[in-house]
């Protein structure tokens, strides 16, 4: 750290300034100094603090990734791929309309919904998106809010401002559901904890990671849609399915079908430089399964990694419930997983030494961690 | 009964101002026009409040060049009249005074300016001397606070005698400061306006008044100047004070003869130096002049601000070396003077005792020893908005919307309280970038706007108070909408005048004499010129900012968002609390992380003090104003608020 820097300037100027800044919304909402616009990271006045929770909490800013996988996980299930691995299936609702309104198979939605009904969290924080396509967290209670806000979203949700704007003693026992940088926010948060028993994280019981290769950039998205007339409020659903290299957008007027490469270029700065696809610091990690035979069946279904205790209990539930159908992951389908998100973490490393100029410089990330050096290994 | 009219023979103590106006209405004044501007306000307020008593007809007006015309025309139908003004004022009103003494004047008329040298209440402090040389007029300039009155008369009497404007000049240490005056008789007016215009062209007095045939009329204007200088050389307002042979000759004028008095006492130099004093500093009398040169060899001009005396004594000077020999100047020009700031008795007395090699009686080194060390007690004072200030909230909306916007926009500033924003960045939340004249920050927002095509690629937003908006950005305004700026244009209409003290402006209803006026509705205005106008109360924080946002997205067109909040020390508000505020100290995080201070160090409004011992926010609800707007920055909602029920 920058000797004399406040913490607010060193996040300005490592995370904001470098287009680090994932939009997690981790440092929004635990003061008055930044907000989140948009999908940017604002900081509204200075702030002279030298340890402030901004920098802490922030996903894009040093952390003892090593001090994090022994406080959350059991180190015979660590993968330098995809982190942590208790268990690996395909799951999919058993409810059919939830399926229906849900990205894929409902599996995230079922479980938040799930864990509601018995009594795992009492309130869970998703993300969700307004008019103007604007996302942002929100609380939910009860399972018909959970529903409402169901669907992958593409662009950034400040989720953790979300929490740390809404978490109260009311809000009781909480869930997140959060992309990997979100998860990794959290975790930091946690580890935090360990000196400050007080904090609203020690509300936290569960967190649902989504697999995310990247999220759009909502000034690039915008432009790219004002090109082929297409209004923001108007798409109601999006999806890449399996196998075709496009980006879908539904809207009442039929589906738009955006070539990977346009949809690339709208792809946020920060995302390239992220090399966690599988939300690796959750207690379970849902993303679309990849398998091969029928991609309208694929559609359909969930890939699930069970981390950790925690995330074994409530899918056993599931099952127990009836709420969860489970099949057995074809062995290469986990190969396959592990090989994308190498590649992502390859190409993520790549990216951030050419940013840095160095491939000593690896800007949040640290050469001598475990997974890094792995990975490092690996592109050799 | 108000000291102004008291009977003459009496004597008052007067403000300099008030000198001014009792001395308008010894000459039997019969119309008054200005602006408000510090330190100018107190001759056109003091006028209203006996306009009644006096059959005056006194007003506010729009804007100085305003103020001017309808003083002339007061002039052209044979009444006595006046117009006042700050010193920017005269600039403001120079074109049509550049017409107005080229066509000439008939009733006695005479142009006020009070001038600020040091700029203590102003963004420059500008020379109007140079007008009156560019103008063609005299000028006067009175020494005392007796002068103050008997010099106003007199200039109705000159004006009338060579029927053109005369100019009289105060500063702020005679328009603000106050003295014993010994009040004349105050005359019965019997004038009847009536403006004849059925001669020719030629006949300035009978004719239509017309600044043509331009090189015959410049010819007569020329002409009075010389029958004013004429005059000079017999008034009594210049007269010299000092022993026959002095060794220094100080040449001074206006405050400055009472600091050269000083100044030369204090060093012990009676016997030694002598002093010219000016009353009539422009066109300086020659004959005069000539006698008192001749007294000695090394001459010192002592004035504020610019050394525009000092050029007419060389330029004179110059003319007659036979007759007054070689001389050396001490003044600005060979710097033994400063050419900026303020004078005083202390500055005078340093140069004085250089150019006569006498020892400046030290100030005995306990003492300033003692002086620093008590200056080191004394908190520092920002200067800052008041406690409810709605321009505090403005701002920190203006901020929260360029921050958010992301583009690194930029506010263009302009004249009154608000350009405490662009003086103190700190207090506008550093979103003020430029500052120069009234009504200039949305020219230049226009011109911004404008320079897209050159890579310019950030919005821009001007800001202006009421009654700015009325004296001179309607025209801005005209050009950004027909040259397609595109930029959000803010008012903060705080009701009022109010950093002058609250003097009535065409949006309100009541006119300086208080009598009802119709308004003049500023987003009527706005939305005939065709912008996009929206209203807000600038306490509404939230909605505030992003009106502003939402404007700043849209392109394409001229927004006007106009922040509706009576200022704080208005009569009609000052008192009265909205909101009981109070801190609850539970809640208060003070320097922890999550609020690390906003309020006492970011918001600042001065009713927020910080408690170092218990490191919390506390209110001092002796100046809180009740807005109620610092609870709604509290990230802990630590700040609670009570309405108060009256």
């Amino acid at each position: 750290m920058v000797k004399g820097l406040s913490s607010q300037k060193l996040l300005k100027n490592n995370v904001l300034e470098e287009n680090l800044c994932t939009g997690c919304g981790a440092c929004v909402g635990l003061c008055p100094y930044q907000v989140i616009y948009h999908d940017r990271t604002v900081q509204l006045h200075y702030c002279d603090l030298t340890e402030g929770k901004c920098y802490a909490f922030c996903p894009r800013t040093p952390t003892d990734f090593a001090k994090l996988r022994e406080l959350l996980f059991d180190v015979n299930d660590l993968t330098p791929e995809i982190g942590a691995v208790k268990a690996y299936y395909l799951t999919r609702a058993t409810d059919v309309s939830l399926r229906d309104v849900a990205q894929h198979g409902g599996t995230v939605t079922a479980l938040m919904e799930l864990a509601l009904a018995e009594g795992l969290i009492d309130s869970a924080i998703v993300s969700f998106r307004n008019q103007e396509f604007l996302q942002n967290g929100s609380m939910a209670k009860d399972k018909k809010t959970i529903r409402k806000n169901a669907g992958s979203k593409f662009t950034v949700s400040p989720t953790i401002a979300a929490f740390n704007q809404l978490v109260n003693q009311e809000a009781g026992k909480v869930g997140v559901v959060a992309t990997p940088c979100q998860v990794l926010a959290l975790a930091k948060m946690k580890a935090q904890s360990q000196k400050d028993e007080s904090g609203k994280i020690n509300q936290l019981q569960l967190v649902i990671g989504l697999y995310c290769g990247w999220a759009l950039s909502m000034e690039k998205f915008s432009q790219m849609l004002a090109k082929y007339n297409i209004k923001l409020d108007a798409i109601k659903r999006m999806d890449i399915p399996a196998g075709k290299n496009i980006l879908e957008l539904y809207t009442e007027a039929g589906v738009k079908e955006i070539s990977f490469d346009e949809a690339q270029a709208c792809i946020r700065e920060a995302c390239r430089y992220c090399i966690d696809s599988t939300a690796e610091y959750a207690d379970v990690s849902v993303g679309a399964a990849r398998f091969s035979g029928n991609a309208e069946e694929q559609r359909r279904w969930n890939q699930l990694i069970v981390r950790t205790q925690k995330g074994r209990y409530l899918i056993e539930l599931a099952v127990k419930r009836g709420v969860l159908e489970i099949r057995e992951a074809p062995a290469e389908s986990l190969q396959e997983l592990k090989k994308a998100a190498a590649e992502k973490k390859k190409a993520a490393l790549k990216n951030i030494m050419r940013k840095s100029g160095s491939a000593k410089n690896l800007l949040y990330l640290d050469r001598r961690d475990a997974v890094v050096q792995a990975i490092l290994e690996q592109s050799r | 009964m108000s000291k102004l009219l008291s009977p003459a023979k009496t004597e008052v103590l007067f403000m300099g101002n008030e000198a001014i106006a009792r001395g308008a209405l010894e000459a039997g004044l019969s119309v008054a026009a200005g602006y408000p501007g510090t330190p100018s306000s107190e001759v056109i307020e003091n006028l209203a409040s006996v306009a009644g008593q006096r059959n005056l007809y006194v007003e506010w007006s729009t804007n100085e060049k305003v103020a001017v015309e309808v003083a002339a025309a007061a002039s052209f139908a044979g009444l006595r009249s006046m117009c006042v003004m700050k010193q920017n004022g005269v600039n403001v009103a120079s074109d049509f005074l550049l017409h107005l003494t080229a066509s000439g004047t008939r009733g006695g008329m005479v142009l006020v300016s009070c001038e600020d040298p040091g700029a203590l209440s102003s963004v420059n402090e500008g020379e109007s001397r140079y007008f009156a040389r560019m103008l063609e007029i005299p000028l006067l300039e009175p020494a005392n606070f007796q002068e103050a009155k008997d010099l106003t008369k007199w200039a109705f009497e000159l004006s009338e005698k060579i029927h053109n404007i005369v100019m009289l000049r105060s500063v702020t240490r005679m328009s603000h400061a106050s003295g014993n005056v010994i009040c004349g008789s105050l005359t019965d007016k019997s004038r009847v306006a009536r403006f004849v215009y059925d001669g020719p062209i030629t006949d300035p007095l009978r004719g239509p008044v017309i600044s043509t045939p331009v090189v015959a009329k410049h010819r007569l204007q020329q002409e009075k100047l010389e029958k004013a200088k004429k005059l000079f050389e017999e008034s009594p307002f210049n007269k010299y004070f000092g022993p026959k042979k002095p060794q220094l000759l100080i040449i001074t004028s206006s405050v400055c003869f009472l600091y050269s008095q000083e100044a030369v006492s204090s060093l012990g130099l009676q016997k030694r130096a002598g002093i010219l004093k000016l009353g009539c500093t422009w066109p300086l009398p020659e004959r005069l002049l000539k006698k008192y040169l001749r007294l000695t060899d090394k001459i010192m001009i002592v004035e504020e601000v610019l050394p525009f005396m000092e050029e007419s004594v060389k330029v004179l000077a110059a003319g007659m070396p036979k007759e007054i020999g070689l001389k050396t100047f001490y003044g600005k020009i060979d710097k033994t003077l400063p050419a900026v700031g303020e004078l005083n008795p202390d500055i005078i007395c340093a140069a004085l005792s250089k150019v006569m090699k006498v020892k400046c009686k030290s100030i005995p080194a306990a003492y300033v020893k003692g002086l620093q060390k008590a200056a080191a007690l004394i908190p520092p004072r920002d200067q800052t908005f008041c406690p409810g200030c709605p321009h505090r909230a403005s701002f920190w909306s203006i901020n929260t919307a360029l921050k958010r916007d992301g583009r690194e926009g930029f506010v263009c500033g302009d004249i009154g309280c608000y350009a405490m924003a662009a003086l103190t960045p700190a207090i506008g939340f550093h979103t003020v970038r430029t500052l120069h004249s009234m009504g200039s920050g949305t020219g230049l927002a226009c011109g911004f706007a404008k320079l897209g095509a050159f890579g310019f690629d950030k919005p821009v937003l001007s800001v202006c108070g009421d009654s700015t908006f009325y004296h001179a950005v309607i025209p801005a305004l005209i050009n950004a909408q027909h040259n397609r700026a595109d930029i959000t244009f803010v008012v903060l209409d705080n009701a009022g005048t109010a950093m002058t003290g609250f003097q009535p402006h065409p949006g309100l209803t009541t006119s300086a004499m208080g009598e009802a006026v119709p308004a003049v509705d500023i987003a009527q205005i706005c939305a005939a010129i065709g912008a996009k106008v929206a209203i807000s109360d600038p306490f509404d924080l939230d909605g505030t900012s992003k009106l502003l946002n939402s404007f700043m997205e849209q392109s394409g067109s001229l927004n006007v968002l106009i922040l509706r909040q009576i200022c704080a020390l208005s009569p009609e508000k000052k008192g009265k609390k909205k909101f009981e505020m109070r801190v609850d100290e539970a809640l208060c995080l003070g320097e922890d992380c999550g609020c690390n201070r906003l309020c006492t160090r970011i918001f600042r409004c001065p009713a927020l003090t910080w408690d170092r011992t218990k490191k919390k926010a506390v209110v001092d609800e002796v100046i809180c104003a009740g807005c109620g707007v610092c609870s709604s920055i509290c990230p802990q909602k630590a700040i609670m608020k009570t309405e108060v029920i009256s």
